[in-house]
Parts: structure tokens; sequence; C-alpha cells
């Protein structure tokens, strides 16, 4: 915390980074015009922080959320995320980073219709190689943990919105990973289940997890410590507003 | 570890596959169909050979090849010609029989028999088409005949001529209804008029190809020659100890009555035919490996027709399934787990259609088995090879898809509505 600012950029120092960026760009190539989603991005993120991250629809914010969840790997720059340098891993490697790092919560909840809300949870674990014992009580503690232990056999039809959203929380948190990452988390629910998945994140980050929400709502921006607002691919403003 | 799928991914992908395969039954039922045909095929057509080869081996073994019969025309004349051309050679006939006995060192056993049909009848029960065959006393250890009731004329009632035979089962069957053996030695039955009086019941042959072996009577060879030796040469059976001097046998025999009917080197034609149950099998055999063949073809044919379908069927599931495929990937799947998964599934498809096309291709062999009365003979060999062959056909159709689904981003998939 001492070391904010120090270099009076907004950057802090590097090891004490969850995340760094340097000079990320994101080029498309599209026919013969090269289409700059992203321009010089540089900006680090914390252990422990909770940011936001908005802009209007095409500022490139989607662009960087990919980069962030290592879905995507940029052009240009460098990208460190937990002392590991992912801007140049194999496709495998990112499944990896992925999978032990980053825990994504989207915004139509993505959950396998077929699938019990266990199994859901599970599925990180299965591509971790957890056995099958261990992964049942992993997965039935993340589901306690956004109370829905009473729900575990439910299948997503079954569920509520805010049930569903919550099984896709619990299966984000599962693999215990560095950044719990979201992306209009409560663009699908209504205003009263609205609040309720934000007061989960308010104590998710009290339990001393690290979350970066990408969305264009206001109101889900404002419960962050910290905001960061994309135009035209470039970080227009980066403001800590706790 | 990085190249081995864990056994919870292996576990996951089958979970998934047999989960896809129930929520949608028809699709599955259609997309298996191919691969039920081709294996039923394979199955089937393999069991009933399998069957078929096991009849006819134990209806010719009977003689096995030991024994060779010296007649005027062959067992298969092909030709309007060579009937003409075999109908003028010289009968074959007793003395020719005598001379094989006396001069061929390695004939072991020497038997004569003359064959027809005939019209055999009991008050008025009748059995027609019966083979009404006059043996010498040597032919029934030549072929095997065993008596289950009653004796055998002895060498001198059958040279005074004493109107005694042997009947199959069938014949009891239909002239007696039901009755014992035991119980008709001693009846007396006409053959084509001529009365004879029964001295034996023989063991039953069963069965070859749906056709009876047990419609017979055998008279003695005199009383035989009686009733055709008129019409017909007679048929000279040789068996010899060993089959290994079973082509001597034959060779011995071919000089011997070469000699006879004044042969030169030069005369292409022997003057009478030899043939034995190897000619049989032959045809059988050639017969039966073009029915295999043809049918291989066939299941060739429905299976990739089938991996086709398999195949479109799991472009299909993938392109459905994008968006399961990129939240796959963004929670840690590896590209080799999604290629895993998917030809798992393709795998499982094919797998269940051949566990099934083994079944019905078992209950298909049953029925025809049943119907032309040869024996079921399930092989597990053939099990596997149609699971086999049904694995390989899942590999090669999975293939190409699971290798797409394994190359989708996992953004661009999310992003597919």
């Amino acid at each position: 915390m001492e070391n904010i600012d120090t270099n009076g950029n907004g950057l802090s120092h590097p090891y004490n980074s969850l995340i760094k960026m340097r000079g990320i760009w994101k080029t498309y190539q599209m026919g013969n015009e090269q289409l700059h989603a992203l321009r010089d991005v540089s900006f680090d993120v914390r252990r422990g922080e909770y940011l936001a991250i908005i802009g209007p629809s095409g500022s490139g914010k989607s662009t960087l959320m990919n980069l962030i969840g290592c879905l995507d790997t940029p052009t240009k720059g460098e990208y460190w995320i937990n002392g590991e340098q992912v801007a140049k891993m194999t496709d495998d490697e990112l499944a990896r980073i992925r999978n032990k790092e980053i825990g994504f919560v989207f915004q139509t909840f993505n959950l396998l219709a077929r699938a019990t809300a266990l199994h859901n949870v599970e599925l990180p674990l299965i591509y971790a190689g957890i056995g099958s014992s261990e992964r049942h009580e992993k997965a039935v503690d993340a589901l306690k943990s956004v109370e829905l232990g009473d729900r575990v056999t439910h299948r997503p039809n079954e569920l509520s919105g805010g049930q569903r959203q919550r099984v896709a929380i619990a299966r984000a948190l599962v693999n215990h990973p560095s950044i719990l990452l979201a992306d209009e988390p409560t663009g699908a629910l209504d205003t009263h289940t609205s609040a309720e998945i934000m007061n989960l994140f308010e104590k998710l980050h009290e339990e001393g997890n690290t979350i970066i929400v990408v969305t264009h709502e206001t109101e889900v921006a404002e419960r962050a410590h910290r905001i960061i607002s994309i135009r035209d691919g470039e970080i227009e403003k980066d403001e800590k507003t706790r | 570890m990085a190249f081995v799928p864990s056994f919870s991914i292996v576990y996951e992908s089958f979970r998934l596959a047999v989960g896809s395969l129930r929520s949608n039954k028809l699709r599955t039922m259609l997309t298996l169909l191919g691969i039920i045909v081709g294996v039923t095929a394979v199955i089937a057509v393999v069991t009933i050979i399998n069957g078929l080869d096991s009849t006819v081996a134990d209806a010719f073994s009977a003689q096995g090849s030991t024994a060779f019969s010296v007649s005027k025309r062959p067992l298969v004349i092909t030709s309007r010609e060579d009937f003409i051309r075999f109908n003028k050679r010289k009968d074959v006939t007793e003395q020719d029989a005598e001379a094989l006995g006396r001069l061929c060192d390695t004939c072991w056993r020497v038997g004569t028999s003359i064959n027809g049909t005939g019209l055999v009848k009991y008050g008025e029960n009748r059995a027609e088409n019966a083979s009404v065959r006059g043996l010498s006393l040597e032919m029934f250890d030549i072929e095997n005949v065993s008596l289950q009731a009653g004796r055998l004329w002895t060498d001198q009632e059958g040279r005074s001529g004493r109107p005694l035979c042997v009947v199959g089962t069938d014949i009891v069957d239909n002239l007696f209804e039901g009755r014992s053996p035991y119980s008709v030695i001693g009846q007396e039955i006409r053959i084509d008029g001529i009365p004879f009086t029964i001295s034996a019941v023989a063991e039953p042959f069963g069965k070859v190809l749906g056709f009876s072996r047990d419609n017979f009577v055998y008279v003695p060879f005199e009383a035989g020659q009686r009733m055709f030796g008129s019409r017909d040469s007679i048929v000279i059976h040789v068996q010899v100890r060993d089959s290994a001097l079973f082509e001597t046998a034959k060779d011995d025999v071919r000089s011997i009555m070469r000699n006879r009917r004044k042969k030169e080197f030069s005369d292409k034609d022997d003057g009478f035919s030899i043939d034995s149950q190897d000619a049989f099998i032959g045809i059988y055999q050639n017969a039966t490996s073009g029915i295999y063949f043809a049918t291989i073809g066939v299941a060739v044919i429905s299976l990739v027709v089938g991996g086709i379908v398999v195949m479109n069927i799991m472009l299909v599931s993938v392109t459905e399934r994008t968006k399961e495929i990129g939240l796959r990937k963004a929670v840690g799947a590896k590209q080799s787990d999604i290629l895993l998964q998917f030809m798992i599934e393709s795998v499982t498809v094919t797998m269940v259609g051949g566990a099934i096309g083994v079944f019905t291709g078992y209950g298909l062999a049953y029925l025809l088995s049943f119907v032309l009365g040869f024996p079921l003979l399930i092989s597990p060999s053939s099990a596997f090879l149609g699971v086999t062959v049904s694995f390989v056909v899942g590999m090669i159709s999975g293939s190409y898809p699971a290798w797409s689904a394994s190359r989708l981003s996992p953004i661009d998939a999310m992003r597919n509505e």
C-alpha cells in the first residue's frame, strides 16, 4: 500500500502487482485497414483490489477483459499475471493460467444446462485434474460460500437468475483463483437481484479476493474501489473512488 | 502429466457423451443405424458361415479325407457336352472293384454301391424320393454307418439275395408314425413294389443345410443290382488306413483302372472318375467365399455411410455446443481436453451402435440357423471384430469434428448465441 504512486504515473511497484500490463496493443486487421482496439495500455492491479473497468461499447473494454482473462493475447506489449509473463503464451499454457489464476463470471451465466449446480462448479476442478472426492468437497464448500448449499443437485432451469449467477460465482471461486473477473455480471438480472449479487461481490472482496468487474452500468462501477475508464482503446481515467 | 489426460477428464467426457446421446434420442438412433447395419451384417455373416463351415465339415468328415470313389461319371458335371462324353465311358463293374481289392496295396477297404431313388411303402404309408442304395458290407465301415436297432445282414445273406434292408430314421418316422426303432425290425416294406424285411435301423445322420440325410434304405449290393443293375454303372468306394496314403492310393487306383481299360499314356481321359469330398468342400468354399466377400462389401459400404453420418452429426453437435466449448476453455480446458471429449463422444456413439449390431447380428444368425438347421457358433472373435470396427469408425469420423472443436477460440465460441 505504501508503494502506490511512487513514480507518479499510477503504476505501483511491479513486485506488489498481481496484474502488470505494459504498453499493450491489440490490433485487428480488417481488410486493408488496421483497427487498434487497444493502444498502449499500461496499468497495475494489486492483490485485494476491487476494480471496475467502464467504457461505452466499442471502447475496447471487452478486448481488455479478454486479455486480462487470458482468453486472448496482445499484439504487442507485456503482461504479467502473478509473476508469469503471459503475453507470449501458447493456447494450452493460457488454458492453465485461466484454470489456476482466473475465475470468470459472465453476463449470461454460461452454466451447462444439463449439469447440476454441483457439476457446474466442479468443472474447473476437473480440468485441474483434481480427484472426485476432493472435487466434490471443494465444490460444495464453494456453493455454501454463495449460500447455495441447499441447491447442490438443482439444474440451472430449476434456479432463479440470481441463483444461477451465484452458481457461476461459486464456479469462478472454486479453484481459488487470483482474480475474479466479471463481465457485466448484473446485465441479465433485475434491480433487486443485481443488488444481491453486488453485495456478494463486496463480501468476497472483504474476504480478500481480487475482483475486476467490466461494466457499462455506473451503479455497478460505483461499488468498486477503483475505476478505469476506457475510451477509443486508451485509458481515459484511472481513479481511486474509496 | 501434460499429455496424459487425467481419469476425471476421461470420465467427464464419457458422462457428457452419454448425456448428449440421451438428450437427443431420435438423432442418436438415426446416427447409430448405419453402424448397426454394418456391424450386424459382419456379425451375421461371420456367424452363419462359421456355422455352415462346421456343418459341412461334420457332414463330410463321415468319410473324411480317407475315402474316395471311382465311378463312370464325376459327381459334378457342369455341361451337357460333358454329360454326353461321360456317358460314353465304360461302366464301372464289380470286376473292377474285385481287381482293386486284389491289386491295390494302399487300399484298406474297397466297397461297392449302386445308387438310386425309389418309392418306399408300408401298407398305405409311403416315403417318396427315398435314397435307395445297394451296399456291400464294407460300405458300412467306409461310410461309418452305425445301427441303433437290429442287425446287419451277413455276407452269406447278402450273396444269397435275401431281401433285407437297413432303413434311416426318416423312413421309420414316415412309414411307422412314431413307432420305436426296435418295433419296426422284421416289418416288411416295399421298395418300388419289391418286398424287403427291415433288419436294422441306422443312427440318424442329421441335417445338412436343412436337408435330411436320413431318408434312405440300404439293401444288400446284390439286391440293389437286381433293382438297378441293368440300368446303371456301379460306384466303387476306397478307403485308406491313413490320410497320408490318400494321394498314393488314388494314383494306384488310377493306374490299375487305366490298365483295365487299356488306356495308353497319351489318352487324356481316364475313362472313369475319381471323386473325393475335397471336391465338394472346394465348391462349397468357392460359394461361401463369394457370399462372404459380397456381404463384407455391403458391411463396408454401410459402415462408410454410417461413419459419414456420425461425422455429420458430430459437426452439428460441435456447432450447437460452441458456447459450451468456449466456457470449458475459459475455465481451463486445454485443446487436448476438448479433442478428447468429442472423440470419446464419437467413439461412444459408434461403440453403442457396434454393440447393438453385435446382438442383432447374433440374433439374425440365430434365426437363420433355426430355419436352416445348422449349429449357431458364436465366436467371441466376431464380437471383438464388430466392436473394433466400430471403434475405428468412431475414431475416424470423430477426428475432424473434434479437431475443429478443439481449435475454437474461447472468445469467438462464447460470443456465439
